[in-house]
């Protein structure tokens, strides 16, 4: 080895026990997400400037809520700056790390506790109650459900948008069908009218009977369907019976249209937000939306013949669940109090009645009709219910009710720290299944061992 | 007479070749300072930005890295054995293998076959080289977004054409057999980097080469194999190395076509050994793991171009070379 081969191994060996040393010695760290919410007061007067991040603010309704909660805090003098970019969860992680920590975040309320988990961000009990905000009678239980984790609520959730079954009438009476027939808790009656309804050509689907948006919908179907995912602990717990039969059932749906891959190829064709869509073109007798889905829809409802029909469990009775979105905050936020207060005005009455109106001058210019706007919050749903004119168009009326009919049914998605990895896992063996490459029972085994190692990698 | 002109010419001899010799040195370290120059840049961001942070991830990999409060933990080699005992590495591995068998010589022979029609262009030859370039410069995520079309297995324009002669194509983005070709095709359609290193390399090639074989006899193919090839062995090599490591490291394009909703293939078929570390890194948090297998990825890429050049070298022609 010569001098300069010499210089270079001491200098990196030198970088490398440097580097160790300061990653060992900066385990002092910041504390815990507890204690960082113990030692606030989040009913001091907010001050500074808050740093938020991802909050949807790029349509009227985000515009107008935005506002409002700016005008409130810029009374206590705080500075709202806004990074409208949206959340990603390689971002998020690296601004932790780089101790360039948002105030408050935006984020999918699932993910929530995976956050909460790695003490990434921080309850907010403390901010609801020294603000004089009941959360329990503030959301729907199953909104609140989706962001508590051991005893803690850990976000400011908003937006509740329950899942249904649109239904195009005009497909579903031309097979001499009724909306009774679409009905999950009746699985031959279901499958008798999707193969009435299915229209095949040179091979490939022309008109499916029903889209039941199988893998972005893997909550529904499951525990719509009897089934679990999580123990009461937040562990996966998916290889059980009533998964398999869910899943099966969810196998035979697709079968009866061609198979799930022509089923995929003919859905991806879709204009789904275009003019052409699948119900104004009649490709879809039935399928599973969201509610902002009749929103997309609602500037062709003259082109249009839809309703809704509920979601029903085995028994009977109208499920449904919603993947939405939550305010949290780091817990290494520099303006915690200011978060707090912004989120809770951003989610107050004030702020979604400013929506309300700025929807509503909206649809004035636009002549659509008022699809609602679902909050998450059932005493401010029902005052904006009750503002909203029907449209006229009594089967696009129907749509709108139904889905106000069953707000209150939903189930709060599984609450665990690898929430994001057991949907994925989940959403594998739905594929794995639909495509025949494995039985429901051998891909919920999979699903269950590597949800598993992911909870334990989370946990440990 | 001739003994003393031998003894008189030697020392001149001598003289000449130690002349040559120190001209030659004189060059040779014109030539490496050049050399240096031209890599410096690259040399010395690799050590403002990239050094720190290398070692850093080697120091995480032996740690249980926790991000909340900014610990490590030392578990010595637990992580790399870690690697060894979990079927998914193993899985995202063979993956990935598999797709950079398929995928490199493809996009060799594709990026040269274009390179050689547009080396043949004339008129308009700036428009064309624009146009095949464009691909390049489209994001990943619009690329993917046409794919999703394209590769539509009842409608998509790639199995109409099929149709057209008779074949029945694949569900490209369902069937599971079929993830790594389609992942194949759309990296062909971004090969227009590689193709502008061979048409450099093509229009370095001497013209009187091809004159002089041409008059010998030589058709197109023997010129092609005998002349082209080794006249551009330098660029092949440069790009089969380049194509190597990005095609371990792919990531945007499966992540895009098959992670973005997992709706289509099985992901199984479709977890890459960059997926894998991403989703160990910023969806499990385990960034111990995820350093382990970023630096068990640094080393396979390092033993593999290690024999690359080896073998490369066998056979890479450089202009040049003096002995």
């Amino acid at each position: 080895m010569n001098r300069w081969h010499a210089v270079v191994v001491a200098t990196s060996v030198g970088a490398l026990l440097a580097a160790t040393a300061a990653c060992s010695s900066s385990g002092s760290g910041s504390g815990n997400s507890s204690s960082a919410a113990k030692n606030t007061n989040f009913s001091a007067k907010p001050s500074g400037t808050l740093n938020s991040w991802s909050f949807d603010n790029a349509d009227d309704v985000g515009k107008a809520r935005m506002g409002y909660a700016d005008a409130q805090l810029k009374k206590s003098g705080v500075t709202v700056k806004y990074d409208q970019t949206s959340f990603d969860a390689q971002k998020f992680t690296t601004r932790l790390a780089s101790g360039d920590v948002p105030d408050v975040v935006q984020m999918d309320a699932q993910d929530v506790i995976t956050y909460a988990a790695q003490g990434l961000i921080m309850p907010l009990n403390k901010c609801y109650s020294q603000n004089n905000v009941d959360p329990s009678t503030l959301f729907y239980p199953a909104v609140t459900g989706d962001v508590t984790w051991k005893n803690q609520i850990w976000a400011v959730p908003q937006f509740y948008q329950p899942s249904a079954i649109l239904v195009d009438e005009n497909v579903l009476q031309a097979a001499g069908l009724t909306n009774a027939d679409i009905d999950t808790s009746n699985m031959p009656r279901l499958l008798a009218a999707i193969k009435k309804m299915y229209k095949s050509s040179g091979g490939n689907p022309s008109t499916l009977g029903f889209d039941p948006q199988a893998t972005g919908n893997v909550y529904l179907w499951l525990l719509g369907l009897g089934g679990q995912v999580t123990d009461k602990n937040g562990a996966p717990a998916l290889d059980s019976a009533a998964n398999e039969a869910a899943l099966s059932a969810l196998k035979q749906i697709t079968d009866a249209q061609g198979g799930y891959a022509k089923l995929k190829s003919f859905t991806d064709t879709f204009d789904f937000f275009g003019a052409k869509n699948q119900f104004v073109k009649n490709q879809v007798g039935a399928e599973v939306d969201a509610q902002w889905y009749p929103n997309v829809l609602s500037p062709y409802t003259k082109q249009i013949k839809i309703q809704t029909v509920p979601f029903k469990n085995k028994s009977g009775q109208p499920v449904t669940v919603s993947d939405d979105t939550a305010f949290v905050i780091p817990t290494k936020s520099k303006n915690p109090v200011a978060a707090c207060q912004w989120a809770l005005a951003v989610d107050s009455m004030g702020s979604w009645k400013a929506a309300e109106a700025a929807r509503n001058a909206t649809l004035a210019k636009t002549g659509s009709p008022n699809t609602g706007l679902f909050t998450g919050e059932p005493a401010v749903d029902k005052i904006l219910r009750a503002d909203s004119k029907p449209s006229g168009n009594a089967d696009f009326d129907q749509a709108v009710q139904g889905f106000y009919d069953i707000v209150g049914d939903g189930i709060a998605l599984p609450a665990s720290p690898a929430g994001q990895e057991i949907q994925t896992d989940l959403q594998n063996a739905f594929t794995s299944v639909l495509t025949g490459q494995s039985s429901p029972k051998d891909a919920l085994a999979k699903a269950q061992s590597d949800a598993m190692r992911a909870y334990q990698n989370v946990t440990k | 007479m001739t003994q003393q002109l031998t003894a008189s010419a030697e020392p001149e001899d001598r003289q000449r070749d130690l002349a040559r010799a120190v001209k030659r040195r004189k060059y040779n370290r014109r030539e490496a300072l050049a050399g240096y120059a031209f890599i410096a840049p690259w040399a010395i961001g690799f050590l403002i930005f990239s050094l720190g942070t290398m070692i850093y991830s080697l120091v995480i990999s032996f740690t249980n890295y926790n991000l909340a409060t900014n610990t490590a933990a030392p578990v010595g080699f637990a992580n790399y054995r870690g690697l060894a005992q979990d079927p998914l590495v193993r899985q995202s591995l063979e993956n990935t293998l598999f797709y950079a068998v398929l995928a490199v010589p493809l996009e060799i022979i594709f990026a040269l076959f274009l390179a050689m029609l547009l080396a043949r262009v004339r008129r308009g030859s700036g428009v064309f080289r624009t146009l095949y370039y464009l691909p390049k410069m489209t994001p990943t995520v619009a690329t993917a977004s046409i794919f999703l079309l394209l590769l539509n297995g009842n409608t998509g324009a790639i199995n109409r054409a099929l149709r057209a002669i008779g074949i029945s194509g694949p569900q490209w983005l369902i069937d599971p057999n079929w993830v790594k070709p389609s992942i194949v095709l759309m990296t062909l359609w971004g090969v227009s980097g590689t193709m502008v290193i061979f048409l450099a390399a093509l229009k370095n090639v001497p013209r009187d080469l091809y004159e002089v074989a041409s008059i010998d006899g030589a058709g197109p193919v023997r010129q092609f194999f005998s002349i082209t090839v080794p006249m551009i062995s330098g660029a092949i090599f440069f790009n089969v190395i380049v194509l190597t490591i990005a095609a371990f490291q792919v990531f945007d394009q499966v992540y895009l076509l098959f992670w973005r909703d997992n709706s289509n293939a099985s992901p199984d078929s479709a977890l890459f050994y960059a997926v894998y570390l991403f989703e160990q890194a910023f969806r499990e948090f385990n960034f111990g793991f995820a350093a382990a297998m970023a630096w068990i990825l640094f080393l396979m890429l390092l033993v593999l171009t290690l024999i690359q050049v080896k073998v490369g070298n066998r056979f890479v022609y450089y202009e040049g070379d003096r002995s």
